[in-house]
């Protein structure tokens, strides 16, 4: 089948919102003009030839029937094929202010008390909605994306999928129908097979045969997908294999949802009329309530410092959490964007669950672009001018530890962070924090920087899609915060996997397709939770705010040890930010790391452990040699765009956090952690889709899971390498 | 020029000669809000009602509220299941979907109810708070942005007129 052209090859942006024009692809359209030949061909000869004999020998309602159901199957082939399918449209530069290269790459979100994550597209410059995909041939993000059909060279999604369906339960019904009255046809003129009548029809027969067995199967394919309420892409690759889909509603309103639901609205092309507004100062302000005024004199003091009053919002949240800050946040929005107000971006705005919209906490240098992220990646210059913090980090690891952790997100996406505490541990896990925590501090004292910014990417990626909400937060952090907050600690080695961060994801062509994220399964998740908990005592800080939602055990904040996975962009950014917000950055990135870690090491499969801190260790020295994206990882097919190849860097990223993690750590706690990372790095290469590393990676996940100390939550790992949560 | 008699002014420096078009203040774009979507309960549309702390010094939090529930019902009612939704698909299958060249859906309809809505609220409520709201169908109904203006004092110049709404564009 095929015709699919590989897409567009490095679209460029086009209009503002939409879709880049594509090349003409005329080998896209073979199929459709294949299937609407065949079946058009075929009607017309089976009411050219057969019907008159019907009509008068057996009925004359024969024909009308067969004419109304080949109008029902033509029209709905129309509208799956003409209509738009949901394409939501690109989302403008607004939306997303966060340096790429610091923002993470998932995002968690709570949908009936399962934790589903979602992907940052790097073309569509936005985090997916859940149930949305990319789709290579057509090069847009897809509502309720089911899957890319050749033979009506379109995608199906939200929109069209009813037409579709439809169209694949008349066009069986039209097989069947023509089959059967040809055969009527056949057998009541046995003699005359050599008439031209007869053999047209026996022709039609074939051709009617011939299709009849792939199209009822897919049909009978997607009524069962329909009845569980799945897409095509959910099934292929996996995503539910545990037996929990969030978006079921039982058979009956599934069947109903697609079959009786209002007609979805398109996304664009819509040219409403717009009424302009004249916004002229002077703006009324409400009036600062008695806690409002308290409240603003209780945080710890640091906004007041602040000039931006921006990033202020977004700093109470962090602040009034972490009462250890030790020095005030520093202005990040100025010091990317001097002069330039710090908006709020969409997508930072995306890490709290419920939380109020954050304001992204900027810490970020003044990176350039996106370009910046290889750049920062590969300076490991950069990571020692971090060092100079030592002096300062240590105590402001202390201090920040707690904080840092329940900060950092915050920092990023204000309320993320602060409610978060769950958020915060966990995120700090998955963003890579668990190999790079324990590092974290180790790198702080002996300003490793090598992989800092490397694992700080690698582990966005994959904790943060799993880890609620927290982990998003998280995800956040890394992507400023981290840089500030535990230069040091994010120096050390992670492997920045290039999926983790939306940075790298928006450079690729098919950024939407890049899957190497999923190599860092979410089943990690829990092992990040756990990891922090247990990291939690080492806090000498306040306690860790209860975990939201997801019932997480409340440690968080990691100690610094973790904090060297925070992100490979902090080596950038601690070359610019060298005071106390580094400092502040810090501490909240050992901590994921550290959740991480303790994650992986109490699980006894330890075969890859040895190994693997080699292995850590031998990448450690190359940051550089990430494996770069493939952008042809993007699966093509419909439904393996959730499919992430396998790809090594990731394990990478953690395998070099792992080996600081190692140097830094200081408790007997820490030493299976190399078994755990094996482990972890196996679970890293599940989102790829079946590997051996995946293997490795489950039975971590169970005994994690099992041996997670504070219950509500179960984990459910899918093929896919995805990995829901569910609260219990 | 000066010497321009100052007819109606801002209200500030009423009483000097000014330009008329100095003594007007001018907003600008400061920040955006992004208000995302509550996706506790699927993907059914809704936003998050969570007040926003930017917006802690620029609008109630009630009247925020109010605002995001309204469209929550809005966006509620036009994804319903239930008799007209049926009906339309049936009326649609009928004749082919091309009663869809000729009405407008349920949803279309209830769409043109949000916009208007949030046309009403921006004037009534939000621009003179020096917000902004644009309609999350232009966003693909994924956030709710929130334009956040700041008055950059008088600008002086003769461009110095207010600044339109419609922060996006497109």
């Amino acid at each position: 089948m095929p015709s699919f052209s590989g897409g567009v090859v490095g679209g460029g942006v086009g209009g503002p919102a939409s879709a880049p024009p594509r090349p003409f692809r005329p080998s896209r359209y073979v199929p459709v003009s294949a299937a609407t030949t065949f079946l058009v061909g075929s009607t017309t000869l089976f009411f050219c030839f057969t019907c008159p004999w019907l009509t008068e020998n057996i009925s004359s309602v024969i024909p009308i029937y067969v004419a109304v159901i080949f109008l029902f199957t033509l029209a709905n082939f129309c509208m799956a094929t003409f209509m738009d399918p949901g394409v939501f449209p690109r989302a403008e530069e607004d939306e997303d202010k966060e340096d790429d290269f610091r923002a993470p790459l998932y995002k968690t979100v709570e949908i009936r008390n399962i934790q589903v994550r979602m992907k940052w597209c790097g073309t569509c410059r936005f985090y997916r909605p859940p149930r949305c995909s990319h789709c290579s041939v057509c090069d847009n993000c897809v509502e309720d994306f089911d899957h890319h059909c050749p033979w009506v060279n379109n995608c199906i999604g939200r929109r069209n999928y009813r037409y579709f369906f439809l169209f694949l339960l008349s066009l069986t019904t039209h097989i069947m129908d023509v089959f059967g009255f040809g055969l009527v046809y056949v057998l009541h003129h046995p003699q005359e097979l050599d008439t031209p009548h007869a053999a047209v029809t026996m022709a039609v027969m074939c051709v009617a045969g011939l299709f009849f067995v792939p199209v009822a199967g897919l049909t009978g394919f997607h009524i069962v997908l329909v009845a569980r309420g799945r897409t095509t892409n959910e099934q292929v690759t996996g995503k539910f294999r545990g037996g929990v889909n969030p978006f079921t509603r039982g058979c009956w309103r599934n069947i109903s949802h697609v079959l009786c639901s209002p007609q979805a609205p398109r996304y664009m092309g819509r040219w409403w009329n717009r009424h302009a507004v004249e916004i002229q100062p002077p703006f009324l302000r409400p009036a600062l309530t008695e806690a409002q005024l308290e409240a603003k004199i209780l945080d710890n003091g640091i906004q007041n410092d602040r000039h931006s009053t921006r990033s202020k919002s977004s700093l109470d949240q962090m602040e009034s959490q972490s009462a250890d800050m030790e020095a005030p946040p520093p202005p990040k929005p100025d010091f990317r964007y001097p002069g330039l107000p710090r908006a709020d971006t969409e997508a930072s705005s995306l890490l709290s669950e419920a939380p109020p919209t954050p304001l992204m906490y900027k810490y970020r240098p003044a990176y350039s672009s996106p370009g910046k992220n290889h750049a920062a990646v590969t300076h490991p210059n950069k990571m020692t001018r971090g060092e100079s913090l030592d002096s300062q980090s240590p105590s402001i690891l202390q201090s920040s530890r707690q904080p840092s952790y329940r900060s950092e997100p915050s920092s990023l996406d204000g309320a993320t962070v602060v409610g978060r505490g769950v958020g915060v541990r966990r995120g700090g896990g998955d963003r890579g924090e668990g190999p790079g925590g324990p590092g974290g501090i180790a790198a702080v004292v002996s300003g490793g920087v090598s992989g800092y910014s490397l694992t700080g990417r690698s582990y966005t990626s994959y904790p943060s899609s799993l880890v609620l909400s927290a982990g998003g937060s998280r995800s956040s952090s890394l992507r400023s915060a981290q840089t500030v907050h535990n230069p040091l600690a994010t120096l050390q080695s992670e492997g920045t996997t290039d999926t983790s961060y939306k940075s790298l994801a928006n450079q690729t062509p098919r950024n939407g397709s890049l899957s190497y994220d999923s190599l860092l399964t979410p089943s990690e998740s829990p092992e990040f939770e756990s990891a922090a908990h247990e990291l939690s005592p080492l806090r000498p800080h306040a306690p860790l705010p209860s975990p939201a939602g997801s019932g997480r055990p409340g440690a968080a904040s990691p100690g610094s040890p973790l904090q060297g996975y925070t992100s490979p962009f902090l080596s950038a950014q601690i070359a610019q930010q060298r005071e106390g917000q580094l400092l502040q950055g810090s501490t909240t990135f050992s901590s994921p790391h550290r959740a991480y870690l303790r994650a992986v090491s109490p699980p006894p499969s330890s075969p890859p452990g040895p190994p693997e801190a080699q292995h850590l260790l031998h990448h450690n020295q190359n940051p550089t040699s990430r494996i770069p994206r493939n952008p042809s990882s993007s699966s093509s097919s419909p439904g393996a765009r959730s499919l992430d190849p396998p790809v090594s860097p990731p394990p990478r990223g953690l395998s070099l956090s792992k080996s600081p993690v190692h140097i830094g750590e200081t408790g007997s706690r820490h030493k299976p952690r190399p078994a755990g990372l094996g482990a972890v790095l196996g679970g890293g290469g599940v989102g790829g889709g079946q590997q051996a590393p995946q293997s490795t990676s489950r039975p971590v996940l169970a005994n994690h899971t099992t041996s997670k100390p504070v219950g509500g939550v179960k984990k459910v790992t899918g093929v896919g390498g995805t990995t829901y949560e569910i609260s219990v | 020029m000066k010497g321009f008699f100052p007819t109606s002014t801002d209200g500030n420096m009423a009483t000097e000669f000014h330009n008329l078009q100095e003594l007007r203040h001018s907003a600008s774009l400061a920040n955006k809000v992004f208000i995302q979507r509550d996706y506790s309960e699927g993907t059914t549309c809704r936003f998050q009602t969570k007040f926003p702390s930017e917006l802690e010094s620029r609008i109630e939090r009630t009247l925020f509220e109010d605002t995001v529930k309204t469209l929550n019902n809005f966006y509620a009612e036009a994804e319903k299941i239930g008799g007209q939704s049926y009906l339309e698909g049936c009326l649609a299958c009928a004749t082919a979907y091309l009663i869809f060249l000729c009405m407008e859906t349920r949803y279309e309809k209830v769409l043109k109810k949000i916009a208007k809505y949030i046309q009403e609220q921006n004037e009534k409520i939000y621009a003179p708070r020096g917000l902004l709201i644009t309609d999350p169908i232009e966003r693909g109904m994924r956030v709710i942005e929130i334009s956040i203006y700041e008055d950059r004092g008088s600008s002086g110049s003769s461009s110095g007129s207010s600044s339109v709404s419609d922060s996006t564009a497109r």
